[in-house]
């Protein structure tokens, strides 16, 4: 993305407004991968928080304005493994573990609730996107990750191989694997596109 | 191809990412076996239904920095409106150092106004009255005025306590008459009262003995009458219990009379026939 680079060149010298159009462009992205990691409003919100603190501290260290996409999402899954190990570590029940979308005053209710579509619609799409999330949630991390950052990023598997610091084809396998393990868990609960289907 | 190719090769094909004789070769492997082949479907049926997990909306938040603040400051005070309002400061701030260091005054009294360079001149008016009067004839207008004010304040004081002293010796004689011609009033008036108190007395007194008498002797009645009739009640009832009594012992005794008389007769038909048979016996 040319745009987005010559932000970056911008912010890397120091111009406070392409650091705040950076913010703007990658925000929604780096939350929703927080999101899908996790399951977690809360902790999205965190780790996209703390990201984009490290990247306006760390920016000027950045050698290759190409490289940026892969950069921001190394912090961000830096993140999210910090975040991770502590959770692990405390183990305390976030109020968003209990199932959203039960209550009216639910995060994922009012997001449904923003949008202009047909508010029946869009709590069921809500309903399903908890069905599907769930499914995620049950890969492994190094899996979820990898099924995240591609398919829901859209990162190449050469940058998503830089972001985590392993080889292409690990980063491939792990995605062959992550996708097998879906098959599986979407069978297991019974998810067929014919099912989701009558939905659309 | 008969080997298999590895999952990353399979992945990179199901993407679309294998050069052109790599992708040929999957498809030749693919077509040697189709379980593979429904593999790959299945995957990307996965990829299709994994497709329908949407993303959040989610607002971002605005960034201002420090930096930001002071050019937002700098910005502010470049402004058009702020620049001039600080020029007239600026403006004004210089004049009054200049002033400052030429000693200039600026006075406006009694609808004159002066502007004064160097050294300070006494007022007109201020020199006048400062030459005509020295600081003993000061004082001593102060002290003529205090004298004059004491001695009116004591002349006032005076007057106020004659009228005071009048006034009160005034009142003195008015009561004093006041409580003679009363204490003349209750003289004259107190034998009549005295004797119709007395006989008022000695009326509520008689009519309360009498009404005292009279209750205390119907009281009396009705108790004696009371204790008459319970007296009776006792007598019956005692009565009553001496008859019942008289009565068992009667009763006991009749029985005993009765037993009594029972026995005597079995005795002496008991010796009748022992009569009997000794006489049957005898003349055997």
């Amino acid at each position: 993305m040319m745009h987005s680079e010559s932000l970056v060149a911008r912010a890397r010298e120091g111009d406070n407004n392409a650091l705040s159009r950076l913010v703007q462009l990658w925000y929604k992205r780096i939350y929703n991968f927080g999101y899908k990691y996790f399951f977690d409003h809360d902790l999205a919100m965190e780790v996209a928080q703390k990201t984009f603190i490290s990247m306006h501290r760390n920016i000027a260290n950045l050698q290759d304005v190409a490289r940026f996409k892969s950069w921001l999402y190394t912090i961000a899954v830096n993140f999210c493994r910090e975040e991770l190990r502590k959770r692990k570590s405390n183990k305390a029940m976030s109020l968003n573990d209990l199932k959203p979308g039960e209550s009216e005053t639910s995060y994922s209710w009012e997001a449904a609730r923003s949008r202009d579509e047909n508010p029946e619609r869009q709590l069921r799409q809500s309903e399903l996107s908890d069905l599907l999330q769930n499914c995620l949630m049950e890969l492994s991390e190094e899996q979820r990750v990898v099924v995240i950052m591609k398919e829901y990023e859209g990162l190449k598997f050469r940058e998503i191989a830089e972001t985590l610091n392993v080889s292409e084809n690990t980063v491939k396998s792990r995605m062959y694997y992550g996708l097998d393990g879906l098959k599986k868990i979407l069978e297991r609960k019974r998810i067929t596109k014919e099912s989701i289907g009558y939905e659309h | 191809m008969s080997t298999k190719p590895d999952e990353s090769k399979l992945i990179s094909y199901l993407y679309d990412e294998l050069e052109e004789n790599e992708a040929l070769e999957i498809r030749l492997y693919l077509l040697e076996h189709p379980e593979e082949l429904e593999q790959l479907h299945q995957l990307k049926e996965v990829l299709s239904t994994m497709g329908r997990l949407k993303d959040k909306e989610v607002i971002a938040p605005s960034v201002v920095s420090a930096s930001d603040k002071v050019s937002y400051q700098k910005s502010f005070l470049n402004s058009g409106p702020v620049r001039t309002v600080l020029s007239i400061a600026a403006s004004f701030l210089l004049i009054m150092v200049v002033g400052k260091f030429l000693d200039t005054e600026i006075n406006y009294t009694a609808g004159e106004l002066r502007i004064s360079f160097g050294n300070q001149r006494p007022a007109r008016l201020e020199s006048t009255t400062q030459a005509s009067l020295s600081p003993e004839d000061v004082q001593q207008m102060i002290k003529s005025s205090m004298v004059k004010n004491n001695e009116t304040m004591q002349a006032s004081w005076a007057l106020h306590q004659k009228d005071l002293d009048r006034s009160i010796s005034s009142n003195l004689k008015l009561n004093s008459k006041r409580i003679d011609g009363m204490m003349k009033e209750t003289a004259q008036a107190s034998e009549d009262q005295v004797r119709t108190f007395v006989s008022g007395l000695q009326n509520d007194n008689l009519r309360l003995m009498k009404d005292y008498l009279k209750l205390s002797s119907t009281e009396q009645q009705k108790y004696v009458e009371g204790l008459l009739v319970d007296f009776s009640k006792y007598l019956q009832e005692q009565r009553n219990q001496d008859l019942a009594l008289f009565q068992t012992r009667m009763s006991s005794i009749e029985k005993n009379t009765n037993q009594f008389k029972q026995e005597t007769e079995q005795i002496l038909t008991s010796i009748i026939t022992n009569k009997g048979v000794s006489k049957k016996m005898n003349s055997y």
